[in-house]
């Protein structure tokens, strides 16, 4: 009896020396089964441990028997003697096993070496933990104390098991602690959302030795636009497609019920048994939530089917989601800053650059040079808006259509890439580039000439340019060929499928339309660039009024000088036509006399010799009475004093008063006018004398005769009625061309030099003018224009 | 015999008229100023009037109104060196306008389309 108790007791002092040692709980236990075997005396021993769901007792530690088996030998509850006792929860000794019907023979266990074993429960309370058994070589009748020393022994490894266990745990808690605290330092590393989301979702995955997690945040309008996605998986590969699935079935039900969500078992989940084949086997999902509000769902995936997640698990996740949600947000905040931060940086350089071409704007009141630059601007990267080409329309408010007036851009791929590196090359700044006055360089351009040509007609406003001066709106031709808006014509003139236009307007009223595009390096333009440059084209349209308005002023001024040394000028024609008037007049009542008794003396000496004295008397008496005449219709004032007048009537009876001289002179008249002709309102006697005097000049260009032709057309733009006259003279030199109008100049010995003058004054007095060419067939063509109704 | 009142300020003027007309067969009667003329026209019954434009003291427009306001039907022909008034009187109250001229025949035809 004293040599039992001193080996229980040295088992039992052994046992607690190993349960206080530092290694683990199966070392414990297979150095506890070696020190019963010593302290028995018996040849083995084992411990088998009943797991958790309490379904299976497994060996886990063991003397005298194969020790492969360890680990892997294993009875469900009931199930062979180790089942047995677990499940009954009382020792038993059984000197022959292997008759008992209990006994269940597990071949190569190395049992079957033993004759006799004692058996007893590791109690905790009620609960069993597991099974230990000594083993005898030898025939063995178990005593009492030698089932009370194994019973004791059994209460000694319980103790030790408990202990392990609650090592265990509390380890487990600190590593899961220093786990939140590293996802809390990781959290806190990064403000990048994506990079955020990475790595909450590795530390969670990892932290649970789970296969896969993945976080998605909801689509708040305020992370619209952001990864709002992220994932990682154990093997570092993508996620599979049927987690994929599963997660967002999930996350929608999270979603839905804002709650945290624990699966053990997908397969016995009613909304995810159709992913339970070949997915995870067991998740969780955690709403993040900031301040009561849901922003994601984190997830995270088991496919082990023996290591379901636990409620540890979930409390572990939803710790983590918590500090999680506050990074999150903070980052979404960080980047809306970040994207303020940037956007005020844009605005600020866009001001920059809208001043910067103000500036340049003001250096000019020069409309076509003020063009030029804001199309500059337009084009010109850098401290411009950056378009590849620009085009300048301008609305002519007298004939209501909208005109191109300029086209600034490269023509080739070539050209753009040498204007670009150019321009990249030297840094100057659109104010220096101003300066230098390298703007005028592409003056005809291809593009210049083909922003010319465009013409659109407001009358109807139908296409994208009208619309855009109508409608004061700008439009961003995506895709030019499906869009109504953008006739055919244009289209093909332009050669791009995307462009953009804005219109130009200045107090409230449109004067143009501006038109960019990239042809060559495609860039998409953004509605940024839209608003950029509608700003840019309101700014541009006030500098245009600005250089119309000066234009404007400085043209009347010029009128303005001229009206007054118009007027200066009749004023000094009125006085010193009032004293031709005078002097004329008394020398025309000498003039009479003398000439009125020459003839009657001509009448008295018919046949004498003297005749011709007389005559040539009577012949420089008329050519004074012709000067005076001529000079006092070039003084007077002509205001026509006019009456529907039939052109070719009138026409036709001048030629008819002088078909005997013509005759005369071996001239042939042509006529040919047009019934189209329409009845003018002129002064009959007026425009009598001005054809009269074309008439003379042809007579006398045609010294050896010739043909006249007279001819009477209507001409569609502008409308007007031609009269020409076409000779088959000399014609006129270029010298006389310049100077035909011009009073007192005359290439005849005996002219006056004021027939065309008067011609000129009165066809100008109709608000017509007077052509003058050489026919290329020769001769003088004299075309009279006067406006037709 | 039909007569005609010669109205002129220049003697030369009123002696070719005269001659001229005297040649066409008609009697001539000259003065040298518009009361004269009027004065004339109180003892002589005209069967038209050559009336110069200026003249001193009346002018021939006044001397045509008043010669007018004695006998409406009397034909008077405006005659004067000035050519820029044609538009102005030709139509006004005298039958004809005619711009003086070394040549006569415009007046001469003028005359005669008038007295027949």
């Amino acid at each position: 009896m004293e040599a039992i108790e001193k080996r229980e007791l040295s088992i039992l002092s052994e046992i607690s020396r190993i349960s206080n040692s530092a290694t683990d709980l199966r070392d414990k236990l297979q150095r506890i089964v070696e020190v019963v075997v010593h302290g028995t005396g018996r040849e083995g021993a084992s411990v088998f441990l009943l797991d958790r769901p309490a379904k299976n007792v497994t060996l886990v530690a063991a003397v005298g028997l194969n020790q492969e088996t360890v680990g892997k030998l294993s009875f469900p509850m009931g199930k062979g003697i180790a089942g047995w006792v677990a499940e009954q929860k009382v020792p038993l000794a059984l000197e022959d096993p292997y008759s008992d019907p209990r006994f269940a023979y597990i071949p190569d266990s190395g049992i079957e070496r033993f004759k006799s074993l004692v058996a007893a429960p590791i109690m905790d309370e009620d609960i069993c933990l597991g099974v230990i058994f000594v083993l005898s070589l030898s025939s063995w009748q178990a005593t009492s104390s030698d089932l009370t020393l194994v019973t004791t022994t059994a209460n000694q490894i319980s103790g030790v098991i408990k202990a392990a266990q609650l090592i265990e745990n509390i380890q487990e808690r600190l590593s899961e602690l220093s786990t939140i605290y590293a996802i809390g330092m990781a959290l806190t590393s990064t403000l990048d959302l994506a990079q955020l989301l990475s790595l909450i979702a590795k530390n969670s995955a990892q932290s649970l030795r789970a296969q896969a997690c993945t976080i998605r945040l909801t689509s708040q309008a305020e992370m619209e636009g952001r990864k709002a996605f992220a994932y990682y998986t154990a093997g570092g590969g993508p996620l599979s497609e049927i987690d994929a699935q599963i997660g967002l079935s999930v996350s929608e039900r999270v979603t839905r019920e804002k709650r945290p969500l624990l699966i053990r078992d997908l397969g016995a989940d009613p909304g995810l048994k159709a992913f339970s084949d070949g997915g995870a086997c067991s998740l969780i999902g955690v709403p993040l939530v900031f301040r009561d509000q849901l922003i994601g769902v984190i997830t995270v995936y088991n496919r082990q089917e023996d290591r379901p997640f636990t409620d540890n698990d979930l409390q572990f996740l939803t710790t983590v989601a918590s500090s999680a949600a506050v990074a999150v947000e903070n980052a979404g905040m960080f980047e809306r800053m970040e994207t303020l931060a940037t956007e005020a940086r844009n605005r600020a350089q866009e001001l920059a650059i809208l001043n910067d071409i103000g500036t340049a704007m003001s250096m000019t009141l020069n409309l076509d040079r003020l063009l030029r630059i804001i199309l500059t601007a337009a084009t010109m990267g850098g401290s411009g808006l950056g378009f590849n080409r620009a085009i300048l329309l301008l609305i002519n408010e007298r004939t209501n259509t909208l005109q191109g007036m300029m086209g600034v851009g490269p023509t080739s791929w070539e050209e753009a890439g040498r204007a670009w590196s150019e321009v990249q090359s030297r840094h100057q700044s659109l104010i220096e580039w101003i300066q230098t006055g390298e703007l005028f360089e592409h003056r005809d351009s291809a593009l210049n000439s083909l922003a010319r040509g465009l013409r659109v007609s407001l009358a109807e406003p139908e296409g994208v340019l009208a619309m855009t001066a109508m409608q004061k709106k700008p439009y961003n031709i995506v895709n030019a060929a499906a869009d109504p808006l953008v006739p055919r014509d244009l289209r093909e003139t332009l050669k791009v499928n995307a462009f953009a236009t804005v219109p130009l307007i200045a107090k409230d009223r449109a004067i143009g339309v501006i038109l960019v595009d990239n042809m060559f390096n495609q860039r998409p333009i953004t509605e940024g660039d839209i608003r950029f440059l509608t700003m840019f084209a309101h700014q541009s349209a006030l500098a245009i009024e600005n250089a119309i308005i000066h234009t404007n002023l400085e043209t009347m001024n010029r009128d303005m000088r001229a009206l007054h040394e118009q007027l200066v000028q009749s004023e000094k024609m009125a006085a010193l036509g009032a004293m031709m008037a005078e002097i004329t007049h008394e020398i025309r009542n000498p003039l009479v006399s003398i000439g009125g008794f020459t003839r009657r003396l001509a009448k008295k000496l018919q046949q004498s010799e003297d005749k011709k004295y007389i005559d040539i008397i009577l012949s420089e008496v008329s050519r004074l009475e012709g000067i005076i005449h001529d000079n006092l219709s070039y003084i007077k004032e002509v205001t026509p004093n006019t009456a529907e007048t039939d052109v070719a009537g009138l026409l036709r009876e001048i030629l008819m008063l002088y078909e005997d001289e013509l005759t005369q002179r071996r001239i042939r008249v042509e006529t040919d006018f047009s019934p189209a002709v329409p009845k003018l309102q002129l002064d009959n006697q007026q425009i009598k004398q001005a054809v009269i005097n074309i008439l003379k000049n042809a007579m006398e260009a045609m010294e050896s005769g010739g043909v006249l032709t007279v001819k009477t057309f209507v001409t569609p733009e502008p409308r007007e009625v031609a009269v020409e006259f076409g000779d088959t003279g000399p014609g006129i030199s270029l010298k006389a061309m310049n100077s035909v109008f011009n009073p007192y100049y005359t290439t005849k010995p005996r002219g006056t030099g004021l027939g065309l003058p008067i011609t000129n004054r009165i066809i100008k007095a109709h608000h017509g003018r007077i052509e003058l060419r050489n026919k290329e067939t020769g001769g003088a063509l004299f075309t009279i224009k006067l406006p037709a109704p | 015999m039909k007569n005609i009142l010669v109205v002129d300020d220049e003697e030369n003027i009123r002696e070719l008229y005269r001659e001229e007309f005297e040649e066409m067969g008609y009697g001539v009667t000259t003065v040298a100023d518009g009361a004269q003329a009027l004065t004339k026209m109180d003892a002589t019954k005209f069967d038209l009037v050559t009336l110069d434009m200026r003249m001193p003291d009346m002018d021939g427009i006044e001397t045509l109104r008043k010669m007018k306001e004695k006998d409406k039907t009397l034909p008077v022909i405006i005659c004067t060196a000035y050519e820029e008034y044609k538009h102005d009187f030709g139509s006004w109250c005298s039958d004809a306008y005619v711009v003086k001229s070394a040549d006569t025949a415009l007046l001469r035809d003028t005359v005669k389309k008038i007295l027949g």
